[in-house]
C-alpha cells in the first residue's frame, strides 16, 4: 500500500494539520487517513482494517467525505495530507456504508444460526447497526467447505474477502501461508498453492476473521459465544507468558482466544512492539488436556504392584506420617523434593518452605535445572541480575540481534514474532548461529550453520575478533583495566583460523558479525536451549556477557543478554528459591544476613549452609541410599533424563516416593502415593515469564474430580506435619512473598534492575577468565559422523503437550529420525526406511524421514517423545559449576538396518 | 316495622319462601345443559394457539429439523433448555443437536423458544397432562421431545399456523431460514427451493 505507520522509527515524517469534523488535528504526513481519524477517538466501521498491519481497503465501509470530492473516499487507503477537510458522519455516509454492507450480505449465506461466529461477527453487527432488513438480489456461492487442514475449516461461502487473515499471516507473522485464488467464480482464501494448510498453525487468521469463514476444528459447533465464561489467564506452555482467554462452558474448555481479534482492531501500532496479542499453535489449540479423561481424579496409594484409589484424608495422613517417620529415623537430609516449572510462583515458594522449614531439608530442585539455571547463575554472578536483561519491546526495537543456539520459532513462537517485527519494521540485522536450519535463519540477514556443539567456540571467535579489530567500547572497558588485560591475555592463546575451521564460520564472517554487533546502537543477544542446555552452558553464557561488556552493551538501554525458557515459570521457580543455592528473591542460601531474615519471618531455623543437593545429586543420593524419600511435584525425571542417568534404579531404591501431578506420569507409576493436582485452569497464581514480568493465572474451572491445587495440597501436608500454615487462598501466600521479596509483583512489569559489574569485574573475573577461554580441541570420533540432536518442536512443550489430543493430531509421534535429504541420499535410504543408529551408549533401530530443517551431518529427534527411546543414546554430562545436566546432543553413526 | 311488613314475614316463614327461592335455582339447572364435564373421561377442546408441552418436529422426509443453533436456549427466560450441538459426520457442515433437554418443571410456557427457532423445529402442542410420580421423567430429552413431536404433529403444525410462524410450505420458506445444504462437490446445483 505504501502507507507506513506513523510509529516506524526509521521514518521521520513531517507534521501536518487537517480538519476532521470541524476539529483541527495534527498528524504525521503519509499516514493512513483512517489511522488519523481513529486516533482522535472516532470510530468509523471498517471490516478489513486491523491496526497490526497496513490497510488493505476491500470492505468499502470506512467511507468519509473529503471536501472537494463528489463521492465518498475510503479513508483507510487514503493518505492524510495537509489541509484536508474531512467529514465522517452524515446521512449520505450512512447510506453509502449501508450499501456496502448490503453488497457483502447479498452473497452471504445467512446461515447465522449454525455459524460459529454468530454473536461475534462483524458483518452481523454492521447489518444490525445499519438496519439492513431485506436484500433484493441475494445469491449464494455454494462453495464446498475446505476441511483438509488439521486445525481449521475454511467456509468460503461466508468469506467477505477482507484479507485480514492473509495480511496478518504475511505482514505480522511473516509466514505467508494463505492467498487469494479465483475458484468457482469467486475470490477465495486458500492455503498457498491450494493444498491442505501446512503452516505454523498459530491460528491468528482465525482470530482476525471478522465472520465465520475460518473456523476452529476443535470447537466447531460446540458453542455460541454468549454461552461461554471467558477467563483472562496466562498460557502455561512456554516462557513467553502470552495472555489468553480461556473460554469454558459448564465444565468443558471450549476454546482459547487471544487478545488479537477483529474486535480489537483499533490500536496504536507502536504497542505491537510489546507483543501483537496473538498466540501460537500450542496456546490456541493445545487446551484439550485440561478436561481430558486421563486426568487423575483421586489420590492413589500403592498396594502391592497396583495403585488403588483412596480418600484424601487417609492419604494426607499416610504421606505426612511416613515423611515424619523417615525424618525421625534417618534425619531430615534423607528427604528431597523436585518441582516442575509449570507450577506457580506461590506454589514454588510454598514448596521450598515446606522442604526447608517443615521437612528441614535443602535437597530441593526444579526443572529450571535442565538449563535455565546455567543462565541464571552466570548472570547473577556477572551482573547481579539473575534473569534476562531485556523486554520484548527491546527485542523488537533492537538493531542487531544475535541468536545463538536459539530455534525461537519452535521453542518460543511469540518471541520469534518479536524478532520478525524487528526485521520487518525496525530493519534489524539478525545473526543466527545454529546447527540446524531454523526458521529464524531463513529470515535472518546473517544466518550461519555451525558445527554441532561449537557454540562456545563461536563465542571465543567473536570475543577474539572484537579485541583484535578494536571494536571495544573504551568507556565500558576502561573501568576495569585489570579485567580487560586478563581477558586479552586469555584470548591471545586462541587462533582464529583454528576456531574458524572448528566451527565452520569463516574469519571474515567473524569480523562482519563483530562489527554489526558492536556498531549497532541497540544490540541484544538471545541464547536458548542450544546453548544453556548443552555442555559448558554456564561458561558460554559468561562469554556472552564478556562480548556484551567489551562492546559496551551491558547496562545500556535496549541492549543486553537474554535467554528464553521452555516452561512458563522457570524464572519464577528460581526466583522463589526452589533451588538449593537460592532463597526466595535469589538471595544466596549461604548468605548469613539473608538466612537470618528468612529464619526470623518463618520462625524456624534453616538447614545448615553448604547443604543441598541439585537434581542429579538428589538422584545420586537416591541411588546411594542417602535419600530415602522423594517428593516429586509435577516433575517427571524418569521420562526426561536418559537411561544413563539411571533414574529408574534410583527411584526404585526409595522408601517413599510421592508424586503430585495432574496425570499419571512414568515417574508416577513408580510412586508409593500419587496425589492428583490441578492444571493451571483450575487455580489462581502467577507465572514469571522470560522478561521477568509476573503474570496472573486465574481459575476458570472447578478442579476436576477430587484433584486439588498444589498449594492446597502442600498446605494440608504442612498442617498434617504439625506446622499450622494458615493460607486460605493464593493471595495469602502472595502477601507473604511481598513481604520477603519486596517489589516482586510490580504490577506485571519487569522489575527495574541495573547491572552491577563491580563485584565480578573487580573481583573474581581475573582469576576465572583464563580458564574460560582455554583452548579446546574437539576430538571427533570418525566412526560416529552424525550429530544426534534432541530438541523441542513448535507443536509440543515438554511432556505436557503430549496429553493434548489436538496437538497430537497435528504432530503425532512418528517415531522416526529426522535427517537431511542429502544425507539420506548418501546413505541410500528412502523415506520410511529403517536405520540403525549407534552411539557410545548403545544402538537403536528406527525409521527415518526427510526434514529440510535439519542440517547435513546431523539428525534430529523431538525430545517430547520417548518411543523409541532415542534419549537413552545420549550420555549425561554435568556442568561442574551449576550442576546442570546436558543430554541433548551426541555423536552417532547411522547405517541401513 | 309496620304491621304489613311483619305479616309478610310471618307468611313467608310459614310457607318456607326461602326454600322455594333456592329450589327455583336447582330446578332451573335440572333442565340446563351441565357446565362441568367428566374429566378425564371427557376431554376439553383446546384452541390451536394453546401453549402446552414442547415437541421437536421433523421434516416430511423424516430429517430432523433442529440444527442445534442454541437460539431457543438463548431465548428461554427460565433457562430450562439445554442444547448440545455437534457436526453431523455424514453430512459435513450440517449442524445438529446431539443432545437436547427441556426441563419442563422449569418451563413457563411462554413460547419464546418456538418464536426463536429459525427452522420451526420446536412447536407447542395441546398436551398438558404430564404428571408423574418420578420428577426425573419431567426432564425431557431429545428422544422424548421427538416422541411428543411425532404424536402431536398435527397440533404442532396448527400451533405454528396459529402463531403466524408457518403458513404453508411455500410461505414458510420465505419467512424462515432454509439452510444451505452441505456442499460436497463444487459443481453441485443449488437446492430446488432456491433455483
Amino acid at each position: 500500500m505504501g502507507l507506513k505507520p506513523a510509529t516506524n522509527p526509521e521514518v521521520e515524517a513531517a507534521t501536518i494539520e487537517l480538519t476532521i469534523d470541524g476539529t483541527r488535528v495534527t498528524a504525521k504526513d503519509g499516514v493512513s487517513l483512517y489511522d488519523v481519524i481513529s486516533m482522535t477517538g472516532k470510530i468509523i466501521p471498517a471490516m478489513c482494517y486491523h491496526y497490526t498491519f497496513d490497510p488493505f481497503g476491500s470492505c468499502g465501509m470506512c467511507l468519509v467525505m473529503q471536501e472537494g470530492k463528489k463521492a465518498p473516499v475510503r479513508s483507510c487507503t487514503a493518505k492524510a495530507t495537509a489541509g484536508m477537510i474531512i467529514r465522517t458522519e452524515g446521512e449520505d455516509l450512512f447510506l453509502a456504508r449501508k450499501k456496502a454492507v448490503e453488497k457483502h450480505l447479498s452473497v452471504h449465506p445467512l446461515d447465522c444460526p449454525v455459524c460459529d461466529a454468530d454473536g461475534h461477527c462483524e458483518l452481523q453487527d454492521m447489518a444490525f447497526e445499519h438496519g439492513v432488513t431485506n436484500l433484493p438480489n441475494a445469491k449464494q456461492k455454494f462453495i464446498p467447505e475446505d476441511t483438509r487442514s488439521l486445525v481449521l475449516d475454511f467456509n468460503m461461502n461466508r468469506c467477505i474477502a477482507c484479507a485480514e487473515c492473509i495480511n496478518v499471516c504475511k505482514d505480522v507473522l511473516m509466514i505467508d501461508a494463505l492467498q487469494f485464488m479465483k475458484k468457482g467464480g469467486f475470490n477465495q482464501v486458500v492455503p498457498k498453492g491450494d493444498v491442505p494448510l501446512q503452516c505454523e498453525f498459530c491460528g491468528d487468521c482465525l482470530a482476525v476473521c471478522p465472520v465465520g469463514a475460518i473456523t476452529n476444528k476443535f470447537s466447531k459447533y460446540l458453542y455460541k459465544p454468549w454461552q461461554m465464561k471467558k477467563t483472562a489467564t496466562t498460557c502455561n506452555y512456554c516462557g513467553d507468558g502470552c495472555q489468553l482467554y480461556l473460554e469454558t462452558k459448564d465444565e468443558d474448555v471450549i476454546r482459547i482466544t487471544s487478545h488479537l481479534s477483529w474486535k480489537n482492531k483499533w490500536g496504536d501500532r507502536a504497542e505491537t512492539a510489546k507483543g501483537h496479542g496473538g498466540l501460537c499453535v500450542r496456546g490456541r489449540f493445545g487446551f484439550e488436556y485440561i478436561d481430558s479423561a486421563t486426568r487423575l481424579q483421586q489420590p492413589l496409594v500403592r498396594e502391592g504392584d497396583r495403585l488403588v484409589e483412596k480418600p484424601w484424608l487417609e492419604v494426607i495422613d499416610l504421606v505426612a506420617g511416613r515423611l515424619a517417620e523417615i525424618k525421625r529415623r534417618y534425619g531430615s537430609g534423607a528427604i528431597a523434593g523436585l518441582i516442575t516449572a509449570r507450577c506457580t510462583n506461590e506454589e514454588a515458594y510454598l514448596f521450598q518452605k515446606l522442604m526447608r522449614v517443615v521437612l528441614g531439608s535443602n535437597h530441593l530442585d526444579s526443572s529450571a535445572r535442565y538449563g535455565h539455571l546455567n543462565f541464571v547463575r552466570a548472570m547473577k554472578r556477572a551482573v547481579g541480575i539473575g534473569r534476562s536483561l531485556n523486554t520484548w519491546e527491546d527485542f523488537t526495537k533492537a538493531k542487531a540481534i544475535l541468536l545463538i543456539g536459539s530455534n525461537l520459532t519452535e521453542t518460543n513462537p511469540l518471541t520469534s514474532v518479536r524478532i520478525k517485527e524487528a526485521i520487518r519494521v525496525y530493519k534489524a540485522q539478525v545473526v543466527t548461529f545454529d546447527s540446524a536450519i531454523t526458521n529464524m535463519a531463513k529470515l535472518a540477514s546473517h544466518p550461519f550453520l555451525i558445527t554441532p556443539g561449537t557454540e562456545g567456540l563461536v563465542l571465543d571467535g567473536l570475543v577474539k575478533t572484537v579485541i583484535e579489530r578494536d571494536l571495544i567500547d573504551e568507556e565500558a572497558v576502561g573501568q576495569y583495566p585489570a579485567a580487560f588485560e586478563a581477558l586479552k591475555e586469555a584470548v591471545s592463546r586462541l587462533s582464529l583460523d583454528q576456531l574458524s575451521s572448528q566451527t565452520g564460520v569463516s574469519v571474515e564472517s567473524f569480523q562482519e558479525i563483530a562489527e554489526i554487533f558492536a556498531e549497532a546502537p541497540r544490540s541484544i543477544i538471545v541464547c536458548a536451549e542450544g546453548l544453556v542446555r548443552r555442555a559448558d552452558g554456564y561458561r558460554n553464557v559468561l562469554k556472552l556477557v564478556d562480548l556484551a561488556w567489551l562492546t559496551g552493551k551491558l547496562g545500556r538501554p535496549g541492549c543486553g543478554v537474554n535467554t528464553v525458557t521452555e516452561e512458563p515459570n522457570e524464572q519464577g521457580v528460581v526466583d522463589m528459591g526452589a533451588a538449593p543455592e537460592f532463597l526466595p528473591g535469589l538471595a544466596p542460601f549461604d548468605d548469613p544476613t539473608a538466612r537470618e531474615r528468612f529464619e526470623k519471618v518463618w520462625g524456624a531455623s534453616l538447614p545448615s549452609p553448604g547443604e543441598g543437593r541439585s537434581l542429579l545429586e538428589i538422584l545420586e543420593g537416591c541411588k546411594s541410599g542417602a535419600i530415602k524419600a522423594l517428593y516429586v511435584l509435577g516433575e517427571n525425571p524418569l521420562a526426561t533424563l536418559p537411561a544413563s542417568a539411571e533414574v529408574r534404579s534410583a527411584l526404585e531404591r526409595l522408601e517413599w516416593l510421592v508424586v503430585q501431578d495432574p496425570f499419571l506420569t512414568e515417574t508416577g507409576r513408580m510412586a508409593h502415593v500419587v496425589l492428583p493436582a490441578c492444571t493451571y485452569a483450575e487455580k489462581d497464581g502467577t507465572f514469571t515469564n522470560l522478561e521477568g514480568r509476573v503474570l496472573h493465572i486465574r481459575q476458570a474451572l472447578d478442579p476436576k474430580g477430587e484433584s486439588l491445587p498444589d498449594w492446597h495440597i502442600m498446605t494440608a501436608l504442612a498442617n498434617a506435619l504439625d506446622y499450622p500454615w494458615e493460607y486460605q487462598s493464593v493471595s495469602d501466600v502472595q502477601a507473604e512473598i511481598r513481604k520477603l521479596v519486596p517489589g516482586y509483583y510490580n504490577l506485571g512489569q519487569p522489575r527495574k534492575a541495573e547491572p552491577v559489574l563491580d563485584d565480578y569485574w573487580s573481583g573474581g573475573y581475573v582469576h576465572e577468565v583464563a580458564e574460560r577461554y582455554a583452548v579446546t580441541s574437539v576430538a571427533r570420533d570418525q566412526a560416529r559422523p552424525f550429530s544426534l540432536q534432541m530438541g523441542q518442536v513448535l507443536t509440543h512443550s515438554g511432556k505436557l503437550s503430549t496429553q493434548a489430543p489436538g496437538l497430537m493430531k497435528i504432530a503425532p509421534n512418528t517415531g522416526r529420525l529426522h535427517m537431511h535429504p542429502e544425507d539420506m541420499e548418501k546413505l541410500g535410504i528412502q523415506d520410511g526406511d529403517k536405520v540403525r543408529i549407534t552411539s557410545e551408549r548403545g544402538s537403536l533401530q528406527l525409521g527415518v524421514e526427510p526434514d529440510q530443517s535439519v542440517a547435513p551431518g546431523t539428525c534430529f529427534f523431538p525430545e517430547h517423545f520417548n518411543e523409541p527411546p532415542v534419549k537413552d543414546l545420549i550420555a549425561v554430562s554435568v556442568d561442574p559449576v551449576t550442576g546442570v545436566p546436558a543430554f541433548k546432543q551426541c555423536w552417532v553413526s547411522i547405517e541401513r538396518a | 316495622m309496620s304491621v304489613g311488613a311483619v305479616t309478610k314475614k310471618i307468611l313467608q316463614a310459614a310457607l318456607f319462601q326461602e326454600i322455594w327461592e333456592a329450589m327455583k335455582v336447582t330446578f332451573k339447572h335440572m333442565f340446563h345443559r351441565p357446565i362441568t364435564f367428566q374429566y378425564p373421561r371427557e376431554q376439553r377442546v383446546i384452541p390451536d394457539a394453546h401453549r402446552g408441552a414442547l415437541g421437536l418436529l421433523r421434516y416430511d422426509d423424516g430429517r430432523e429439523r433442529c440444527v442445534g443453533c442454541d437460539l431457543c436456549e438463548a431465548a428461554c427466560p427460565s433457562r430450562c433448555i439445554k442444547v448440545i450441538s455437534a457436526e453431523d459426520r455424514e453430512r459435513p457442515l450440517q449442524r445438529y443437536a446431539a443432545e437436547f433437554y427441556i426441563d419442563i418443571t422449569k418451563c413457563v410456557f411462554c413460547g419464546y423458544c418456538v418464536e426463536a427457532c429459525p427452522v420451526n423445529a420446536l412447536a407447542m402442542t395441546k398436551m398438558y397432562e404430564f404428571s408423574t410420580h418420578d420428577k426425573r421423567a419431567l426432564l425431557f430429552d431429545k428422544k422424548k421431545l421427538y416422541e411428543i413431536g411425532e404424536r402431536h404433529l398435527e397440533d404442532g403444525k396448527k400451533y405454528l399456523y396459529a402463531h403466524n410462524q408457518e403458513q404453508d410450505v411455500q410461505e414458510s420458506r420465505e419467512y424462515r431460514y432454509y439452510f444451505p445444504q452441505s456442499v460436497l462437490q463444487p459443481t453441485q446445483p443449488p437446492p430446488k427451493h432456491l433455483s
